[in-house]
């Protein structure tokens, strides 16, 4: 079994993951192989679409 | 003891001096680390298109025709992944009875889409709207300079900051050969006297550009939905009013005897306890589920998110007695 802290890069990609699952219930993706963290699912926020949905030009 | 004062006195200049050059330690914030799945987007060199997809636009499209509008333009917004050079489209949003819609004119009820969109969004929080398709009654088979006046800026706003753009047409080459579809160009699909036309935009381009078109087998997403579009045009304001005030609301798509409806989940604070709400049309019925019993609730009222207020409150009531 290997223990080893994370790096920089890995630490603060995973306090992301947490802040996004945490605040907009974000999946956190896990390696299947080694249950190791994966990063976080590549989600579009809702508002996003919601706001370029509710602004499609008139078509002509 | 000058010389002693003097090198204190150093020493906290020097401390100060490092304290203030030493870079600040943030902790980081959702908007300053990038994701790490975050997509590089580059300009769209294809559009991959699902069967089911295909699918909804020649058979909606020939239905639309053959109906009382039939003249009048109509369209789709498009679901789907955004990927590096490509767009995948896995759903399409239909323009709805209640669009804008005239012979050289089409706006879509973008409330009935909205609402939609967050009901196909239950199953891949990775959709987002890839593009446009919308039909000429003529034989323009280009995006007009009136759809460019508006996409040229709208764009700006979808990942990528490019979109795709379909036109349908209906003078395809032969009305007659119609067992299959065939793709006369790289951006052009052909299904008997129907034909769709693919383009890209993107911000700052003088012009679109034809973009190939690829199918792959797979699903639209927002099909079980079509059906109870009139459901979803005449009640979309009050229940994206809910769905925005209310957390963990649930939808689904269904149909028994009573025809098509949007079943509406909204969990209590007991576990396994929820308020569901049936909404058709012209008719909503609500339900309150106990220990996996569901219990018929006579709530008058046709307005979804007034009702469920009612009966919150009533629950609540109960609650305190």
């Amino acid at each position: 079994m290997d223990f080893r802290p994370l790096n920089d890069l890995e630490r603060r990609q995973l306090i992301n993951a947490l802040r996004g699952n945490a605040e907009s219930d974000r999946a956190i993706l896990m390696n299947r192989r080694d249950t190791g963290f994966a990063g976080a699912a590549d989600e579009v926020p809702e508002e996003e679409v919601i706001n370029a949905i509710r602004s499609v030009p008139c078509h002509y | 003891m000058w010389q002693a004062l003097k090198r204190t006195a150093d020493r906290l200049l020097d401390s100060v001096n490092r304290s203030l050059q030493r870079p600040q330690r943030r902790f980081p914030t959702a908007a300053r680390v990038p994701s790490a799945s975050r997509v590089p987007y580059g300009p769209l060199r294809r559009v991959l298109v699902t069967d089911g997809v295909a699918h909804t636009l020649f058979e909606e499209y020939a239905s639309h025709r053959s109906a009382a509008r039939g003249e009048e333009e109509t369209g789709w917004v498009l679901l789907g992944l955004r990927d590096t050079e490509e767009a995948v489209v896995l759903a399409t949003l239909p323009a709805g009875a209640e669009a804008d819609s005239g012979v050289a004119h089409v706006r879509f009820n973008s409330e009935a889409q909205a609402l939609a969109y967050r009901v196909v969004r239950q199953r891949d929080r990775r959709l987002t709207i890839v593009g446009v398709v919308h039909t000429h009654p003529g034989s323009l088979r280009h995006p007009s300079d009136g759809d460019y006046n508006g996409d040229s800026g709208w764009v700006a706003g979808l990942r990528g900051g490019e979109g795709v753009f379909g036109i349908g047409t209906a003078d395809g080459p032969d009305a007659s050969a119609s067992l299959f579809a065939q793709q006369p160009r790289p951006n052009v699909q052909c299904l008997g006297d129907l034909r769709f036309s693919w383009y890209a935009l993107g911000g700052g381009e003088s012009d679109y550009r034809p973009l190939q078109l690829e199918l792959t087998i797979g699903p639209d997403l927002a099909r079980p939905l079509h059906p109870l579009w009139p459901t979803l045009e005449a009640h979309a304001k009050r229940i994206d009013r809910l769905y925005r005030q209310l957390t963990g609301v649930r939808f689904e798509a269904m149909c028994d005897e009573g025809g098509p409806g949007l079943m509406l989940t909204l969990p209590l604070a007991d576990g396994g306890e929820a308020v569901c709400v049936l909404v058709r049309q012209k008719e909503v019925r609500y339900r309150v589920v106990r220990g996996g019993e569901p219990l018929a609730v006579d709530v008058n009222d046709d307005y979804v998110d007034r009702g469920v207020y009612q009966l919150l409150a009533e629950l609540a009531g109960r609650e305190d007695g």
